[in-house]
């Protein structure tokens, strides 16, 4: 008998077919990861298996019964969970009113909640799945990964059987997800049933005992993990061979002229407290600097104050020769500072705007696009479309909203309007999360290309690998300092893991 | 083909409360024993359908125009500027100030340094709670709502005081001087006020629709923090579109009393006054500018019509003011929703109860 079987699932919205005559079968007690990009359909399976949308036709098995369910009440019900790549908590409560919120015990024959039989409850439940947490901490002073914690003993307490994980490594540190992975195995010794949904093939590999592709909305395959491995999963993915690994030559870039110079920065935030202290860089024409770290520890400020979002209170930094410490993003910009902002949707695109305003935002001033302070619609047309060929965009209506388009193409732009403008110096933070594999690759190889016609390109991410791919040199941050640079060739991750965890590399 | 649709269901949104608005009042009219259709007939005829209607209705519309424009730049950029009607008022009474204080100016001169009065002092007024939102985050809503009952005590004091017009019966400052009055074209009730108006118009269609300032508010209003990402300066930028509200509200009030009151009194506005009616409009003609020109007009007709009604049909004229409450309410549910998405709401509560059906 297996955990869920579907028979022929199909879901439709309209005339698009979202999931198409899926079969499946999940095992018992193992770990089954569901794979495959952006908009293939896994989240409108998952929302089936979980009671957020009904199937049009086919049939759902759990434990042997036919299920139609109704809502998630009744797939909790049926021993099914599911943990959201987006928190759903309390973050004033602490963490065992957070589990028993909706569940709550309360005193015989009263209705005030009994906190010390919750209290007690929780902590049995933590120490039982050997998980990191404490039941009386404040929910909006725990780490991520804690958060997860608590989404997952949520579903836990409500004794489910089966627990549906939503891209549940997009959010964490890579720390967070060793953790995570160890918690996996801890509950599949317990004899949980997982299903992980993911694009991300490392774990995949780690810890899963069978792999599901989708793809477009049908099953690509379905095959044990031991029997594949993550270059096959890949190219079931996107349907091509994908190059893993970026094919890149050294230069020795050490003898070049230096185009940026960060120098003793630091500054505070909005509390007071220093957030990043006497950071100094310099990078190189041609050469691009990896900025290592688990998250949190400075590097979204020192991206902020080198993109004019924040203002440095010590310290300088050069272009060249120029000082362009604490300019304005529009005067950055027009010096030759490409930047491409971490937070995709917030700060480097406008959703509710078109493409082609999007296109040209932040250089909206040039005089390309703009005689007299009167936007040239013809030319941003044009240039527009131009960027959307050369950069592959796939856009369904160009004259649509940044919303229709998925994170990968929607990152592109942001690529094309940076890269493309020529500039001498790129900060670019976060270039591929949430981006699919297709994209990445894309994405990193035109990185490269700007390495090789000389840019100097500072490069900040939390995914370890990328870093580790692209840089010539990496210097890795930590409480707000650098706490040591290590040389790109010779990177190893055990090394760049102990300077992110404050350990020196000696 | 998808922008069609949205502008059709835009059009849809402002047509069908305005109907709304019309049926109900019909329904009124009927009950107290009036033929309805033909009470909307004298009131369209005589105000758009007649020369002197259509000119007076005109009138009516100019400092309208403006002050729909003024909260539209503002409200594009999510800046809840409630100030506008503050704005046209201190602009009126200062306008008028100049307008018998400073004598001996030819008349292009008068009118010229009047409106200019007008304008800065909208400015000025304007630049308090842009200040204070640029640089402290204060709720602008809340300072422009408290500021315009400042000005009303103030201009209220200064009329009694030193403005006073002894020879007047009633809280009044001195009328103006014939040279600051625009005078009347043709003997209608049109002035040149209309057409300074209507470049105001031009002009904001121009920063609205082509403008790189118009691409930054929209940006502005729709997601700051990408705006300053992208080199906007945010702070300026309100700083910016405040003054310019302000400068054309300003404008609304000084031309009003130039070309209609003449002299400052305290009902000068008008009920519900140039500022609130422009908030009606600017929701009416959706932020557009030209939804703007053709709304103002047609609340402008409202008011003229009112006036025929009266004395051509036994309804009393008072019924436009009830239509035009009725259309601030339909509107205002129209606003909720934008905000609130009530409609979405409602569907979705449809269908829950509708959930019984497994394959649909």
């Amino acid at each position: 008998m297996y955990a869920i079987e579907t028979i022929n699932l199909t879901k439709k919205f309209g005339d698009f077919v979202a999931n198409d005559n899926i079969s499946i079968t999940v095992n018992k007690g193992e770990i089954t990861a569901i794979v495959g990009e952006n908009g293939a359909g896994k989240t409108t399976l998952m929302n089936m298996f979980f009671g957020l949308q009904r199937p049009t036709s086919g049939e759902l098995i759990v434990d042997g019964k036919k299920v139609a369910f109704n809502s998630s009440l009744d797939a909790i019900n049926c021993g099914l969970g599911m943990v959201h790549q987006h928190f759903k908590l309390v973050p004033s409560l602490t963490v065992y009113e957070n589990i028993m919120l909706g569940a709550e015990i309360t005193r015989k024959k009263s209705p005030l909640i009994d906190k010390k039989v919750e209290k007690k409850e929780v902590q049995k439940i933590i120490e039982e799945y050997k998980f990191e947490l404490h039941a009386d901490d404040v929910v909006e002073n725990i780490s991520i990964g804690a958060k997860q914690r608590v989404e997952i003993l949520k579903m836990l307490y409500r004794n489910v059987d089966i627990l549906i994980f939503d891209e549940p490594t997009a959010v964490l540190t890579p720390q967070e997800v060793d953790e995570l992975l160890i918690s996996f195995k801890e509950l599949k010794n317990q004899g949980k049933t997982i299903i992980l949904i993911t694009h991300k093939l490392r774990e995949v590999m780690e810890v899963s005992d069978q792999v599901i592709v989708i793809k477009r909305g049908r099953i690509i395959g379905s095959k044990a993990t031991k029997d594949t491995d993550a270059k096959e999963i890949a190219r079931m993915m996107v349907g091509r061979e994908v190059v893993m690994n970026v094919n890149k030559e050294y230069k020795d870039s050490s003898k070049n002229k230096t185009a940026y110079s960060v120098k003793n920065i630091s500054t505070k935030n909005n509390s007071g407290k220093k957030v990043i202290e006497d950071i100094s860089f310099e990078i190189k024409e041609g050469e691009i600097l990896g900025v290592a770290g688990v998250e949190g520890n400075g590097q979204s400020e020192l991206v902020k104050v080198l993109s004019g979002l924040m203002v440095a209170t010590e310290g300088e930094v050069y272009l060249y020769d120029k000082n362009i410490t604490n300019k304005w993003p529009d005067e950055l910009r027009s010096s030759g500072v490409g930047i491409v902002p971490e937070d995709r949707y917030a700060q480097g695109l406008c959703k509710d705007m078109t493409i082609y305003e999007n296109m040209i935002a932040g250089y909206h001033s040039d005089d390309k696009v703009c005689k007299n302070g009167i936007m040239r619609r013809n030319e941003i047309e044009g240039l527009s479309d131009g960027l959307i060929e050369k950069y592959d965009i796939r856009v369904a209506e160009k004259n649509g909203n940044v919303s229709q388009l998925s994170g990968g193409n929607a990152q592109k732009i942001i690529v094309a309007r940076e890269f493309d403008s020529n500039p001498n110096v790129l900060i670019v933070s976060q270039p591929t999360r949430g981006v699919d594999i297709g994209s990445i690759e894309f994405i990193h190889n035109k990185i490269l290309e700007l390495r090789n016609e000389n840019k100097a390109i500072l490069l900040v991410s939390s995914e370890l690998t990328e870093i580790m791919n692209l840089s010539d040199r990496i210097i890795v941050m930590y409480k707000g300092r650098i706490a040591g640079e290590v040389d790109g060739k010779k990177a190893t991750s055990a090394q760049l893991g102990l300077l992110m965890a404050g350990m020196a590399a000696d | 083909m998808k922008k069609n649709d949205t502008i059709l269901k835009n059009i849809f949104n402002v047509v069908f409360p305005v109907a709304c608005a019309f049926v109900l009042g019909g329904i009124l009219i009927a009950a107290i024993g009036e033929n309805p259709f033909l009470t909307y007939w004298v009131m369209i005829q005589k105000s758009l359908f007649s020369v002197d209607g259509l000119l007076k209705t005109l009138h009516f519309a100019s400092p309208l125009i403006l002050t729909g424009l003024a909260i539209a730049i503002t409200f594009k950029a999510n800046i809840f500027n409630m100030g506008v009607e503050g704005a046209a008022v201190l602009g009126g009474f200062f306008a008028c100030v100049v307008g018998f204080t400073v004598k001996g100016l030819p008349t292009v001169l008068h009118i010229a340094v009047c409106l200019l009065t007008g304008i800065v002092v909208g400015m000025l007024f304007s630049l308090i709670p842009a200040l204070l939102k640029a640089y402290f985050n204060v709720n602008e809503m809340v300072v422009t709502l408290m500021m315009n009952y400042v000005v009303v005590e103030i201009v209220k004091f200064l009329s009694q005081g030193v403005f006073k017009d002894p020879s007047s019966g009633y809280v009044s400052t001195y009328p103006i001087l014939d040279s600051a009055m625009f005078k009347k074209i043709f003997n209608s009730d049109l002035t040149v006020f209309f057409f300074i108006a209507l470049l105001v118009f031009a002009v904001m269609y121009v920063v609205f629709k082509k403008s790189k300032l118009g691409y930054e508010i929209k940006a502005i209003g729709k997601n700051p923090e990408f705006s300053e990402a992208t080199g906007m300066r945010v702070k300026n930028k309100i700083i910016i579109i405040m003054l310019i509200s302000g400068a054309i509200g300003g404008l609304a009030g000084s031309g009003f009393l130039m070309s209609e009151k003449y002299r400052f009194t305290m009902d000068f506005s008008g009920s519900p006054g140039l500022g609130w009616d422009g908030m009606l409009i600017a929701l009416l003609g959706s932020h557009n500018p030209v939804g703007i020109l053709i709304a103002a007009i047609f609340y402008a007709a409202l008011k003229t019509g009112s006036e025929y009604i009266g004395v051509f049909t036994n309804v009393p004229k008072d019924i436009v003011g009830v239509i035009q409450g009725l259309l601030i309410l339909l509107l205002s549910v129209k606003f909720l929703n934008e905000r609130f998405r009530f409609s979405n709401k409602i569907r979705f509560l449809f269908k829950k109860s509708s959930k019984t059906d497994f394959n649909k």
